[in-house]
């Protein structure tokens, strides 16, 4: 009763802040809309009122070659009101998506897979945040509450990725499969999350059932299950707009970096510095580089899925082509799941304020840049990179304590002393 | 940092997880470590495998798709052929048609027969030969599939043009016989004869044809110098067959080649009117235009289009480089000095625009000179209009004897101008100096223009093989393939065109072949890489690739000696 209560409390908390955010400052959606960390090219909720526009006055969303988003949205969004004049059903949609979000989260926390698993019983599992604590990490997380307020369609994708993490890690299969499916159908990468969510899915399933089920047709079926419902989805989507031409104008735009605006991440300095004749070549390195962390990361901590999947969630908010802060944010709010992993992290203080450190020089130096004119696009280049180590030190430092939990569950002689790598 | 308890505590078995060390320090253990676990041993070599399996599986195809240089097929062996000349001769089979209406059929076969060999004897130019023919000799078997070929339509031009030149036998009873005369307009030869000198049918030569055949002669010999001139300077393979050209015809040749435009399918005039004060304010250009430059241009359509343009340029002084004109008591003139002329215009306060869109501008100036520097002449010639190769003609308009310069300078004003103008252009066109029959003239010129559009097609295909050949690295797109494959098309047409004597058809060919190969060779996604060469290549790879690269051949090759050791 205690935990509802409180739950409750957050989440009219959560909301309430929000409400106070939108009814306050009238201007503050548009402005965070037009920000470069907080929307991109691909989840921009004002190309997707763009393509909501035509799609109305039907025109191809797609003709403008301004809106990348999943032709799905559109139907969603234009049964809104018009946002323009009534903003406000677009608004507690947005609370709302963020608001599931948070229960989805609390689901993971209180499933306990973060750390106990089937194979792997972590020494410092008495280590623990509530799930109302974890969720209010992730409600009050101002990156995210930024996400929600600019309305920005990453609030959807991570609310899908959490999803499909807790039902994976609850074993309800069936919406697992539909949840991820939707993730990627919204935002593409999220697919490489399916192999680890995979693992946890079956662990959580075969804790449940006496006897494991056949590794082998347990992952055919389910890979048989994501391709039929990602194909509907995409065959929906065809249907909706008449054509395939949706999928070069928004995975296309994903896979092939055609729009340069700046972002958080790294790719978009890089493409605009390369020789053409090599820029397909490193599209398919760094597009490789994202997808080589997935099946080591898997294979290495088969025993801890849920942590993999998290630490792939941290590669996307640096390595994909277009992040934002939302992804930052999903990243950061999964990490609080790991509590029992701080005590061995080692850079918390340097990869803290390294992210506070560019989380408020970012915008100073894009203002110097592109309003005041008296930097270039090597001071907001220089942010963005300060921004990627900083999670990037995360990254690493977690994959650390991850591995040394490991070995303390291996020797349990050895814990609290120090290690050297050979 | 050595632990600080001492020697038991062993190194981690697996500290390694996905990424590869990048530096191994090597420790001096005073104890062994404990074996690794086989389970870990044999995830460690999972996650490897699983690393080079993205590399090998993902990145090398992505490496050999992506920076593979997509060369398409060239037809290169046909394309040195071309330029080589081995493909195609061209050859310049001129018809002339005999009308003889007064003679009998046999007759007129006969010296036909007769001049033919006087011709044949005359030439020495083997790819340009004439080809006599009765124009109207329907009982004749031999003729009869010319006939058909030229009764074939009535009103085709191109058959029409397909005879270069008709020769009218006319017998008169007196003057002087025989004589010729050459219509102006027309491409006629009238051969004026006395009915005694038709050859009796048993002769082989006679007076009238040997002048028939020396006629013909005179008038192709200019057509031949040219020829055999742009034969023998684009092309090695004829200059041994070549009759020897006089060193003195050949500078005179280049003189004129240098002189004209570069052939282009549309030219764009100007007209301009410069005066140095503000009379005349106004000129009745257009009239002129069109009384006297129209039908020139008309005639020309089958060559190359035209577009015209005017202006009106008051208070334009010639540029202060030059020496201002002095007073000759001589002439009673004022003179401009010869070196001088090439600075007159005023390049840099003129407004001529070097070119309009894609095709070159020909520039053609009137000056109207002050009164008080009226009249204005070339000192040393006296003459008032000159051409600038490759470029114009300027004529300076003296105001008729002396008075006011009138405001308006009428159509009869600018009749002298019009004419200098149309010389001038006819030789900027590179039109023949002879025969003073113009549609011969212009019919020499088309030949001509349909080889030189051939050869330079040819060595442009030849240009394009070799640097295809040279440059390994630079990528052939398929536009260019196809363009060469129009080229090569429409030289065959073209020559066969020329072989058959269709010389509109030739140059239409040979100008789609130029301009398509000009298009190929000129492709610009091809040179982007010609500049790049491989060592450039380690600088794009190394600073992103060598990082990755390194730990995870290191990482490879320590699990491959291990797995030898074991």
């Amino acid at each position: 009763m205690l935990i509802d209560r409180q739950k409750a409390l957050l989440f009219a908390a959560a909301a309430a802040v929000r409400l106070l955010l939108f009814t306050a400052f009238p201007s503050l959606p548009s402005l965070l809309a037009g920000r470069v960390e907080v929307s991109t090219p691909v989840t921009s909720f004002k190309r997707l009122q763009e393509g909501l526009f035509l799609y109305t006055h039907d025109v191809s969303p797609y003709d403008g070659g301004v809106y990348h988003q999943a032709p799905l949205l559109l139907p969603l969004f234009s049964l809104l009101p018009n946002t323009s004049y009534y903003p406000f059903a677009t608004n507690l949609v947005y609370i709302a998506v963020d608001l599931l979000g948070a229960n989805a989260l609390m689901q993971i926390a209180e499933s306990g897979q973060s750390a106990t698993t089937r194979l792997f019983k972590s020494s410092r599992n008495d280590l623990r945040w509530s799930s109302v604590a974890i969720g209010a990490g992730f409600l009050f997380n101002p990156f995210t509450v930024a996400t929600c307020i600019a309305r920005s369609t990453s609030a959807l994708a991570n609310l899908f990725i959490l999803m499909a993490m807790a039902k994976a890690s609850q074993g309800a299969s069936i919406t697992f499969v539909f949840a991820l499916s939707i993730a990627a159908y919204l935002s593409m990468h999220p697919l490489l999350l399916f192999p680890p969510l995979l693992i946890l899915c079956y662990d959580a399933r075969a804790t449940r059932s006496r006897q494991a089920p056949n590794a082998f047709t347990f992952t055919a079926i389910y890979a048989l299950g994501l391709v039929v419902s990602l194909g509907s989805l995409l065959y929906i989507s065809s249907v909706l707009t008449s054509s395939w031409e949706f999928l070069a104008s928004t995975y296309g735009v994903r896979l092939l970096l055609p729009d340069l605006t700046p972002n958080v991440g790294l790719w978009w300095y890089f493409f605009t510095e390369m020789f053409d004749s090599f820029r397909e070549f490193f599209l398919g390195v760094f597009w490789v580089h994202v997808a080589s962390y997935m099946p080591g990361l898997t294979i290495r901590l088969r025993k801890q899925p849920l942590f993999v999947a998290t630490t792939l969630t941290g590669i996307f908010a640096i390595f994909t082509p277009y992040p934002s802060i939302a992804d930052a944010a999903l990243y950061l709010s999964l990490v609080p799941l790991f509590r029992h992993l701080f005590p061995l992290m080692r850079y918390t203080f340097l990869a803290s304020s390294t992210i506070l450190y560019a989380s408020f020089l970012g915008p100073a130096f894009y203002y110097l840049w592109i309003y005041a004119g008296s930097g270039n696009a090597n001071f907001f280049y220089a942010i963005t990179l300060v921004w990627s180590l900083g999670l990037s030190v995360v990254v690493g430092d977690s994959l650390y304590a991850a591995l040394r939990d490991e070995l303390d569950v291996e020797r349990p002689e050895l814990r609290g002393k120090e290690v050297k790598r050979i | 940092m050595p632990p600080a308890e001492g020697a038991d505590v062993p190194p981690t078995p697996n500290s390694n997880p996905n990424i590869p060390p990048i530096t191994k320090s090597a420790i001096t253990a005073m104890r062994h470590p404990p074996p690794e676990s086989k389970e870990s041993l044999r995830l460690r070599r999972y996650v490897i495998l699983s690393f080079w399996a993205v590399a090998i599986f993902i990145g090398l195809p992505i490496w050999w798709k992506t920076t593979a240089i997509y060369r398409a097929e060239l037809p290169l062996q046909i394309m040195t052929d071309w330029a080589d000349g081995k493909i195609c001769r061209p050859v310049f089979p001129l018809r002339i048609s005999v009308e003889a209406p007064t003679l009998q059929l046999q007759d007129a076969h006969n010296l036909i027969r007769a001049t033919q060999h006087a011709l044949d004897d005359l030439n020495e130019f083997s790819a340009h030969h004439l080809r006599l023919m009765l124009a109207d000799a329907p009982l004749s078997a031999a003729n009869a599939s010319q006939q058909v070929v030229i009764s074939g339509g009535p009103g085709d031009r191109s058959d029409d043009e397909d005879i270069a030149l008709s020769i009218r036998l006319i017998p008169i009873e007196t003057g002087t016989a025989p004589r010729s005369i050459l219509q102006p307009y027309a491409p006629t030869l009238d051969v004026y004869y006395s009915p005694n000198q038709i050859p009796p049918p048993s002769s082989t030569g006679s007076p009238l044809a040997t002048f028939i055949a020396h006629e013909l002669h005179k008038i192709f010999a200019e057509e031949q110098t040219l020829l055999a001139h742009l034969l023998s300077t684009t092309s090695n393979v004829y200059t041994a067959k070549m009759k020897s050209l006089s060193s003195e015809t050949v500078t005179e040749l280049e003189r004129q080649s240098t002189r004209t435009l570069k052939y282009a399918p549309t030219y764009h005039l100007t007209f301009s009117l410069f005066s140095p004060t503000f009379m005349p304010s106004s000129w009745e250009i257009e009239a002129a235009l069109q009384q006297y430059l129209s039908p020139l241009l008309e005639t020309f359509s089958s060559i190359s289009n035209f577009t015209v343009d005017t202006q009106v340029q008051l208070y334009a002084t010639f540029s202060p480089s030059i020496r201002q004109p002095e007073y000759d008591e001589n002439l009673k003139a004022w003179t401009l000095r010869k070196e001088d002329l090439s600075g007159f215009i005023n390049a840099a306060e003129w407004p001529l625009s070097p070119s309009i869109g894609v095709s070159p501008t020909v520039n053609f100036i009137l000056y109207v000179p002050d009164q008080s520097q009226s009249p204005l002449l070339v000192k040393e010639s006296g003459a008032n209009s000159w051409l600038v190769p490759q470029w114009g003609g300027v004529l300076i308009l003296n105001p008729a004897v002396t008075g006011q310069s009138p405001m308006t300078l009428t159509k009869d004003a600018l009749t002298p101008a019009m004419h200098t103008f149309s010389e001038q252009l006819l030789s900027l066109l590179g039109l023949p100096q002879s025969p003073a029959s113009l549609p011969l003239r212009l019919s020499t010129l088309k030949r001509v223009r349909a080889a030189s559009l051939l050869f330079s097609a040819s060595s442009t295909l030849g240009a394009l093989a070799r640097l295809t050949k040279a440059l390994k690295s630079i990528p052939i797109p398929d536009n260019v393939a196809k363009s060469v494959d129009t080229a090569i098309a429409h030289l065959q047409q073209s020559c066969s065109d020329l072989r058959d004597g269709r010389f509109q058809g030739a140059l239409e060919n040979a100008r789609i072949a130029e301009t398509a190969a000009e298009k190929a060779f000129f492709e610009k996604s091809m040179v982007g890489q010609v500049y790049f060469p491989d060592e450039h290549k380690v600088a794009v790879y190394l600073p992103l690739l060598g990082p990755v690269a390194v730990p995870l051949i290191m990482a490879g090759m320590k699990e491959l000696k291990s797995l030898r050791g074991r």
